[in-house]
């Protein structure tokens, strides 16, 4: 039986302990939570096939989908949709995309983005059992 | 059998008895859960030393994963791989001169270790996506609640039981 740990509740280096978690958290939301931007950009539509675009060269892209066409704009390592064949615009309305791993899509013309830095590193996302 | 044996018996029966307790109640965050059989390995660390610690963390992590149903699963790779880095993380606490630590400093340490290691072992054998890290600092938090709940629970059950010694 050990008596050192009835002495007190929480000791000197518990506290110590505690803070310094404390700041490791701190330092892994940071670290961890920033994304990176993107290098390149997959816009897959089931109309064709999957069209990888390089976001350092800017110019216009087009993407056939299931009600018309969707148009895309690069420029400085951004991507939007600038005209598209749905009806309420939602694509446009949100705006440049940088940001590596987010996705932005026309769900009504079945067009997406999905957009990703060079440095990837798996083929998939996710195993399932 | 001698004395330790049947020491390490008992106490395993009681942390696999609160493991299959605890699988039974939902959690809110998948891979989230409140780990109250680690509290048993935490008590015998403290009032029995670590290796009679080690016995009944492994034997609590076989037997309760051959009961559920879950042995050499995935999620047994990872209950064994948080209870081995949790059980050297105590190791190391325990080992410093002086014995620096109380109940909730070594809760928190075996928390954090367990918790970082089970990501990394989701991310070596499940899910190789570097994505799987940004779980981490919400598990991390998790893991410091429960580490400080717990130390301040082992401490009271200790203070109530230190002198109780089993026949």
């Amino acid at each position: 039986m050990n008596p050192f740990a009835l002495s007190s509740l929480f000791t000197t280096a518990d506290k110590f302990i505690f803070l310094l978690s404390l700041v490791l958290i701190g330092f892994s939301y940071v670290y961890l939570w920033q994304s990176s931007p993107a290098n390149y950009a997959i816009i897959k539509s089931p109309q064709q096939e999957a069209l990888f675009v390089d976001l350092s060269h800017a110019g216009t892209h087009q993407v056939q989908g299931d009600l018309g066409i969707s148009r895309l704009e690069v420029k400085n390592g951004q991507i939007r949709f600038t005209e598209s064949a749905c009806r309420n615009k939602l694509c446009i309305q949100s705006g440049w995309h940088q940001h590596g791993g987010s996705i932005v899509a026309c769900l009504p013309n079945r067009v997406s983005v999905q957009l990703s830095s060079q440095d990837a590193t798996a083929n998939f996302d996710a195993i399932i059992f | 059998m001698d004395k330790n044996d049947q020491l390490i018996a008992g106490f395993a029966a009681l942390a696999i008895t609160i493991h299959l307790l605890e699988s039974a109640f939902p959690s809110p965050v998948p891979g989230i859960k409140p780990g109250l059989a680690n509290l048993v390995t935490l008590y015998v660390l403290i009032r029995y030393g670590w290796s009679l610690a080690v016995n009944v963390t492994l034997i609590r992590v076989i037997a309760g994963s051959l009961l559920l149903g879950s042995f050499l699963s995935p999620t047994f790779a990872m209950s064994l791989a948080g209870a081995l880095a949790s059980l050297g993380a105590l190791w190391l606490a325990w080992s410093c001169p002086g014995k620096p630590f109380g109940p909730i400093g070594l809760s928190i340490i075996a928390a954090m270790a367990h918790i970082t290691a089970q990501v990394v072992t989701a991310y070596l054998l499940f899910i190789p996506h570097a994505s799987l890290f940004t779980l981490l600092p919400i598990f991390l938090t998790a893991a410091l609640i429960s580490g400080t709940l717990g130390g301040i629970l082992v401490h009271k059950i200790l203070e109530r039981t230190h002198n109780l010694v089993s026949t």
